[in-house]
């Protein structure tokens, strides 16, 4: 069972890497999107009885994330009439290298910290770390603002990975509540994307310095 | 009539006069003279009764219950509130009317009496937050009446140092208040004598109140503020604004405890501004500038009273500190006449003439004998010379500092040093004042626009005589005044004895009297004698020069060069001269200005680190949305690690 977790949180660590790789971003959404849907079959693997609560989240997630977000991203891109380009801020080779450091960090902390014997065996704890700052390396590396939005999302399936610890004494409604608060700040950057287009005639989001006071 | 109604009439005067500032000067200038008469009957019968008035309606303001108390100490600064207030709104309907000021005359009416009513206000409260809301309304009504005139850049630069500068005390009276009312559970004021934990809050109160005071070195916002504002806004800035920085040392050092060293500090403070300010004063040219140094000098003289009383205290209550407090509680009142009298004076100089620089001035005895003389009766007042109030004060501060030497306690040698350091303040404000007197009033006018001038109308001169006669008579009957020093320094802190008057009182006021009958008697001969023999005038300076010129005068820099050089090291000069080095020479000039030490030194480069450092700082706002999750990044990293190694330990 956790062979199968590890492959699993494996892939989208790998997905992060793809994301950071990506030149392009259909492709960096598509990498953020098969992500959101591989953690989200994680919950099926974790529980050992069926349950219905559990199917539910998993189902939950993988459409949230897999498609209705994406989608959203997709319509904005194409609303938007940007040109697909990822404008790097920081060059796509160092960025690699820094999430390649960033796995191998977060391995190195997950086997230092003081974990449950049941999670010790599992990637679930350094995936969670990884997945994490990638997401963090895709928000400050680079300028437009939908790969910023893939990059929250990045950031966000490390945190739902740290969630997953907890998935035991987690209500449903705190599940539900943060895929819709995912979803409705998805929907809002998508309007605000569309709105940075129309003003500054680009998503490059070093042009919003010159709102600040 | 009960005080409470006196304090109602009072206060519903000044409200009334607020209302009709805008459209009648004439009902305001009633109603505002009504409300200070009865302000100053409530103090004065609480005063002479002993008792305390206390009066808690039940209505709340801000959450808290209003408590309002009179008590001596309170009815002792309102009775000076009421007759500076008074003076000073009789003195500014002739000095300030609506026909010179148009634009400023109103409002300014309405801002003073928002003054009083609210240093009233701050007198009354027995309630931290509403000391606190009072305090933040009188300041802010002064700002309004120091930039008056805020066409002129100086003015505005005054006004706002004076704003900056309260609002840093403000900071620390905040600071202040709300660890008393966390410390002791409750807004409300009262003693609390019997908290040790308290002590270290006087640090908080002494910097708050003392930025008020104009505490050497905190007084940076005085000489500008003083100088700019309106002159009765002077008058009553320098009489009783600053002594609410007096009241509020005076009630919190009475009713709390303080810490041991604190009496030393406050008087080392105190002899360090009673010196440093004279000689600030000295290097003085401008009038009104000048007469805001002495502020900083006089408030010394009280601090260093108030320190002797609380080191006495500290060590069980010798008498001694009950004539130091005695003397530093009569300096507040006396401080707050001739001051306001020297202001008004300097006000009337400056309706006439138009300038407060002395180097224009000269001659004005001749055309304003009136102003001349009630100049020259403050100036000797401050002077502290008998038979005037300056010296009673004075002297009570010596009686105390001598007994405390000749008492051979712990404070024997400071109290040596505080009385040589007092000694030497009087010796500097004499010169300071012969040299104010000699170069305004005396000799020949130095410019064209001090050679047109005219006497001041009844209205300047009313107040000016009313303060005039009260300085006289503290002088001359200072025993009538004991019985309202000692219901204050009782309340102050309650003293084991009832708290007698020295004997040499009743002597020194027969000494004064003597002197003034003398004083009288020859100015009397000498009248008869001019009468009889008659008199022919020449022309000033007119001994053995074939053609004398205002030129050849004395300046007020050469008349105070010598003492102004003891103090360069603090005051630094900045002079500019061309000396003659040739005979004959054409051109020669020389030019000397004594910029305020402390702010130029100290404060502005202070401030402009500070502001360096937040505009490198600032730098950090760019805009860039990368950035700032990076900072985020950052700011996590360092959590984390404080949390590990915090874990650790």
């Amino acid at each position: 069972m956790s062979g199968a977790m590890n492959l699993l949180i494996g892939l989208a660590m790998g997905f992060s890497l793809v994301a950071l790789a990506s030149s392009r971003l259909p492709s960096v959404i598509r990498a953020a999107a098969l992500q959101g849907m591989v953690l989200g079959m994680l919950p099926l693997l974790l529980e050992e009885k069926f349950h219905w609560l559990v199917v539910a989240v998993a189902i939950g997630t993988i459409t949230v994330k897999g498609f209705i977000i994406p989608n959203l991203l997709r319509r904005a891109l194409r609303a938007a009439n940007i040109d697909r380009e990822v404008e790097p801020l920081l060059g796509f080779v160092p960025s690699l290298l820094l999430g390649a450091a960033a796995i191998i960090g977060a391995a190195a902390l997950g086997s230092e910290l003081p974990l449950r014997p049941e999670h010790a065996k599992t990637l679930l704890v350094p995936g969670a770390f990884a997945t994490v700052v990638c997401g963090f390396i895709l928000l400050m590396a680079r300028a437009k603002a939908i790969s910023q939005v893939c990059g929250y999302l990045i950031l966000e399936n490390g945190i739902y990975l740290f969630g997953l610890l907890l998935i035991n004494s987690t209500p449903l409604l705190v599940e539900a509540g943060i895929l819709l608060d995912l979803t409705v700040a998805v929907f809002v950057i998508g309007i605000i994307v569309d709105r940075i287009q129309r003003e500054f005639d680009t998503l490059d989001t070093r042009k919003l310095t010159s709102l600040r006071e | 009539m009960t005080p409470g109604w006196l304090l109602l009439i009072a206060g519903g005067g000044l409200v009334a006069g607020i209302f009709s500032a805008r459209k009648s000067p004439r009902v305001w200038l009633a109603t505002t003279l009504a409300g200070a008469i009865a302000a100053l009957a409530a103090a004065a019968g609480m005063l002479a009764s002993g008792a305390i008035w206390d009066w808690q309606p039940g209505f709340v303001i801000g959450g808290e219950a209003v408590h309002l108390q009179l008590d001596g100490i309170s009815a002792f600064f309102l009775i000076l509130l009421a007759v500076l207030g008074g003076a000073g709104t009789l003195y500014s309907s002739e000095y300030w009317p609506d026909t010179a000021h148009p634009a400023s005359a109103p409002s300014g009416r309405a801002w003073w009496n928002g003054l009083l009513l609210n240093m009233g206000g701050v007198l009354l409260c027995a309630n931290g937050l509403h000391f606190l809301i009072a305090w933040e309304i009188f300041t802010v009504c002064a700002y309004f009446l120091i930039t008056r005139e805020r066409q002129r850049p100086e003015a505005r630069a005054a006004g706002w140092l004076y704003l900056a500068s309260s609002h840093v005390a403000m900071v620390f009276l905040f600071a202040f208040f709300a660890l008393l009312a966390a410390r002791t559970g409750s807004w409300e004021l009262g003693p609390m004598r019997d908290h040790p934990e308290l002590a270290p809050l006087f640090w908080l109160a002494l910097a708050g109140f003392g930025l008020k005071a104009g505490i050497f070195p905190l007084h940076i916002w005085l000489p500008s503020a003083h100088a700019n504002a309106p002159s009765h806004v002077s008058a009553i800035l320098s009489g009783m604004a600053i002594k609410m920085g007096i009241y509020g040392l005076v009630r919190f050092t009475g009713w709390m405890p303080a810490p041991h060293s604190a009496g030393w500090v406050v008087a080392a403070l105190g002899a360090i501004s009673a010196v440093l300010g004279v000689a600030f004063a000295l290097g003085q040219h401008d009038l009104k500038r000048l007469l805001a140094y002495h502020s900083v000098e006089n408030i010394g003289i009280i601090l260093i009273g108030l320190g002797f009383a609380m080191i006495a205290a500290a060590h069980g209550n010798a008498t001694w500190g009950h004539l130091a407090l005695a003397g530093a509680l009569l300096h507040v009142w006396n401080h707050g006449l001739f001051k306001a009298l020297l202001f008004l004076g300097a006000g009337s100089v400056l309706h006439a003439t138009g300038t407060r620089e002395m180097s224009r001035l000269g001659g004005l005895w001749r055309a304003m004998p009136w102003t001349a003389s009630l100049f020259a009766l403050g100036a000797t007042a401050i002077a502290g010379l008998p038979p005037l109030n300056g010296f009673v004060s004075e002297w009570l501060v010596y009686l105390g500092l001598f007994d405390a030497v000749s008492a051979h306690g712990p404070a024997s040698f400071a109290a040596i040093l505080a009385a040589v350091a007092l000694g030497m303040t009087g010796a500097l404000a004499l010169a300071c004042f012969v040299k104010v007197c000699g170069v305004v009033f005396l000799g020949r006018p130095r410019a064209e626009i001090a050679e047109h001038v005219h006497e001041c109308g009844w209205r300047m001169r009313w107040p000016m005589l009313a303060l005039g006669t009260a300085c006289v008579t503290i002088g001359l009957a200072p025993i009538l005044f004991w019985p309202a020093l000692a219901t204050a320094a009782a309340t102050w802190q309650p003293a084991p004895a009832p708290i007698l008057p020295p004997v040499s009182l009743v002597t020194l006021g027969a000494f004064h009297l003597a002197l003034a009958a003398l004083v009288i008697l020859a100015a009397v001969f000498l009248w008869r004698r001019v009468q009889h023999n008659g008199v022919t005038r020449a022309g000033t300076w007119d001994c053995g020069y074939a053609a004398p010129t205002p030129r050849m005068q004395y300046t007020a820099g050469s008349f105070a060069g010598i003492i102004t050089g003891w103090f360069d090291w603090i005051l630094r000069p900045q002079r500019h001269a061309h000396l003659p080095k040739e005979a004959m020479r054409a051109r020669a000039d020389f030019a000397e200005h004594t910029p305020e030490t402390v702010l130029e030194r100290f404060v502005e480069p202070a401030g402009l680190l500070a502001i360096q450092v937040s505009t490198a700082v600032r730098r950090l706002q760019h805009g860039r949305v990368q950035s700032y999750i990076f900072y985020l990044l950052l700011g996590l990293a360092a959590l984390a690690i404080l949390a590990v190694t915090g874990g650790s330990k």
